[in-house]
């Protein structure tokens, strides 16, 4: 658990954090976001005393980190940053392997944990260990990154917009794989970015700062549904707020149970599915556009339960069916995610409409 | 037109242009020349005439080997360099072994005091096989190991001439032998005083290196300093240390007892020292300063102690550049201690200055020559170390 308790930094008298105070409960992802010079990095490299604090206090699982000795202190915590700032003369299992080797941890517990964060981030141990830095493309230094900053298992980890430099499509990866280990891992993270997508696919508390000050502290659908102000309501941006917020809204959350029988109440989605021998779904009866036929289901327009609605969305718009089957990972029909899914009408709603 | 055409012939130019370069100083300059004693003027000897008939054709052979080499056919790009580099071998040896033979035969019956020396043919011919081996070697592109070995096998063809009595009766290797005990001596001299400079700049110059790059207020005051340092002539620094060097080994008896005084070693290793300062600290600091920003805010910010900072990412980073100030300097180093035997410092510069006074040029050879040679295996052996001292990542 953090505690910031009126954390201020002041730069020849000008407050760049303006007594910041927000509790970041053990486990939750946060996201430190705001324009440029909001002082989100500032605040995020207060927590390791990389820059003094002016004024307020830090609290680190119950120690004041002012009162721990720097070194220590820091390494209790993982650091990544957008440079990943790995060293260019050690291979990939040294750099890894530093705060270990700085806490002097026997060779074989080093070495069996550099072979577990390189597994964790999908690293071959065997082609990746020895390579050095520059022979890495920038989505794998990101991942030896952020597997250096947690080789010696941090209670907390704090990453500088880590993601700010790779090409959008190794970003996507990235953030998917750091939303993986952060639900296997269960760490406090923190993480400063100014890309509001990104905080809102990563987060479980956004904490947006302007000018130093804390706007709003919120989970992000709050933060969505209830933003304190205009300057929240328009840095989340209001165009496209209804795909935000099903970016942030879940299949399984939403999906009904399928309909294997044609329903003459659902005026225009009487549809039903049919199933092989394995349960799994073969075919659909009704519900395009085009045409009121039948329609062998492919694997582009199924949904997981994991999928995001705004994905569901995306297929049910592309390959133009008003429902999308639910499948769990053998492929078997679990469910059905419709258009009133989309719309956040649950399951048990539409059960009692009908 | 012409050009395009010799274009076609020509596949390797600059090898054809020292080929012609070397045919003409055959034909234009003499190869070596007798002369009655060591300081009368000599009469110039060709090569041909110098030459015995064997070693006439031998040169023949290998310059018709080269021609081939630098021709666009019918040898392809690597064949041709590799047959230049291989034929360079031969035509050194060639180029001792005619000269030794030359001074053999002609001082048969010459009277005692005649002397042969080398010729304009001769250094141009050895400046041609140099020039072709790095030539070819740099579009090779061999690395540091193929460089290495073949610069041995250089090596040990030179050493091979000079192993036997054949080059023994030649001008410069009879002040050799006159000198062989001092030889030693000056050899010895040199070397120590190259090192007495080295170490206490290393000692001062790291830290001052440190210094700049970790505070920026002190470092344009102490560029602008050690760059006053680096414009002073030699010659100058040498006359100005005079005076209060010598009032301070007079004033401070145990220091003048060390040696300190206006002439001599002390002098000398402080001018050395002034000099060498600009590029150690120069280099160290530019060194520190390249190191990546991001790296060093991970290691502070992974917990690293400033001084595992230092140890462990600053200097093996910054290294390559350091030994490159460090090869600089003791290149630097080699040619000035050669002034400082003006003021009575010794090493090789004592035997160029005794024979610019006696007008005997095969004695300043015998002081250039060894100081050119030192030179080059300093700077070969710091470029391997600069080269081995670059992190496995960014070889």
């Amino acid at each position: 658990m953090i505690e910031l308790q009126g954390l201020t930094k002041t730069y020849a008298g000008k407050h760049v954090v303006d007594d910041v105070s927000l509790t970041l409960e053990t486990g939750e992802f946060g996201v430190l976001i705001g324009p440029s010079g909001c002082g989100k990095s500032t605040t995020l490299k207060m927590i390791n005393r990389l820059i003094p604090l002016s004024g307020g206090r830090i609290i680190l699982n119950g120690d004041d980190v002012n009162t721990l000795p720097t070194e220590q202190l820091r390494r209790r915590i993982g650091y990544a940053i957008q440079s990943t700032g790995l060293f260019p003369h050690w291979s990939v299992a040294q750099n890894i392997a530093t705060v270990p080797q700085l806490l002097k941890w026997p060779k074989s517990r080093i070495d069996d944990r550099v072979d577990e964060l390189m597994a964790m981030f999908h690293l071959d141990p065997s082609e990746f260990r020895h390579k050095y830095p520059h022979q890495l493309s920038g989505g794998q230094a990101q991942r030896v990154g952020v597997a250096r900053a947690l080789a010696a298992d941090p209670e907390v980890l704090l990453m500088d917009e880590p993601f700010g430099a790779v090409d959008p499509i190794t970003r996507e990866v990235l953030q998917a794989e750091m939303k993986r280990v952060h639900q296997q891992t269960g760490k406090t993270i923190v993480f400063v970015t100014h890309d509001m997508d990104e905080a809102l696919q990563l987060a479980t508390r956004i904490a947006l700062l302007n000018g130093g000050r804390l706007v709003q502290y919120d989970r992000p659908i709050e933060m969505m549904v209830t933003p304190a102000d205009d300057f929240v309501r328009e840095f989340i941006g209001q165009a496209d707020l209804g795909l935000k917020l099903l970016s942030r809204r879940w299949v399984h959350q939403y999906q009904r149970p399928p309909s294997l029988a044609h329903h003459a109440t659902l005026p225009g989605l009487d549809h039903c599915w049919q199933l092989d021998d394995a349960g799994r779904p073969v075919a659909l009866e009704g519900a395009r556009l085009d045409d009121g036929g039948v329609t062998p289901v492919k694997s582009e327009w199924t949904a997981t339960p994991d999928m995001s609605l705004k994905e569901a969305l995306s297929r049910m718009v592309w390959y133009r069916v008003m429902v999308l089957p639910v499948i769990d990972e053998a492929g078997k029909l679990i469910g059905e995610i419709g258009m009133q899914g989309v719309m956040g009408i649950q399951a048990e709603q539409r059960v009692h409409a009908s | 037109m012409a050009s395009t055409r010799s274009r076609q012939w020509v596949g390797n130019r600059v090898l054809m242009t020292l080929l012609v370069a070397a045919v003409a100083s055959v034909g234009l300059l003499p190869f070596a020349s007798l002369s009655p004693n060591r300081l009368a003027s000599g009469q110039s000897v060709m090569l041909w005439e110098a030459s015995a008939s064997w070693q006439l054709a031998a040169f023949a052979l290998i310059g018709l080997a080269l021609l081939l080499a630098a021709l666009a056919r019918p040898l392809s790009v690597r064949t041709a360099l590799w047959l230049s580099l291989i034929a360079t071998l031969p035509l050194l040896a060639l180029d001792f072994q005619a000269l030794g033979g030359y001074a053999h035969r002609a001082l048969v019956d010459a009277s005692p005091a005649a002397r042969v020396s080398q010729g304009a043919t001769f250094w141009i011919l050895l400046f041609v096989c140099v020039l072709i081996a790095i030539d070819a070697l740099q579009r090779l592109r061999l690395g540091m190991a193929g460089r290495a070995l073949y610069g041995m096998a250089a090596l040990a063809v030179i050493a091979a001439c000079f192993c036997g009595d054949l080059l023994a009766p030649l001008s410069i290797m009879r002040e050799f032998a006159n000198q062989r005990d001092n030889f030693v001596d000056q050899l010895i001299r040199h070397l120590l005083l190259v090192g007495g400079a080295l170490v206490p700049a290393l000692l001062v110059g790291l830290p001052l290196g440190l210094m700049a790059n970790r505070r920026a207020r002190l470092r344009n005051g102490l560029f602008s300093v050690l760059n006053v340092f680096q414009t002073l002539p030699s010659i100058a620094v040498f006359g100005l240390l005079i005076a209060p060097l010598s009032a301070l080994g007079r004033a401070v008896p145990w220091l003048g007892d060390l040696g300190v005084s206006g002439i001599g070693v002390a002098p000398a290793i402080i001018a050395l020292v002034l000099y060498s300062l600009l590029p150690i600290v120069r280099n160290t600091y530019s060194g520190l300063a390249g190191v990546s920003s991001g790296a060093l805010e991970a290691a502070r910010g992974m917990g690293m102690t400033p001084r595992q900072i230092l140890w462990q990412v600053e200097i093996p980073l910054a290294l390559p550049v350091i030994l490159s100030g460090l090869r600089i300097v003791t290149v630097q180093a080699i040619g000035l201690v050669v002034v400082a035997a003006l003021i009575g410092a010794g090493g090789f510069g004592a035997f160029i200055f005794q024979g610019l006074g006696q007008y005997a040029i095969d004695l300043v050879l015998l002081g250039a020559i060894p100081t050119i040679v030192l030179a080059v295996i300093a700077d070969f052996a710091l470029q391997i170390l600069v080269s081995l001292s670059r992190p496995a990542g960014t070889r």
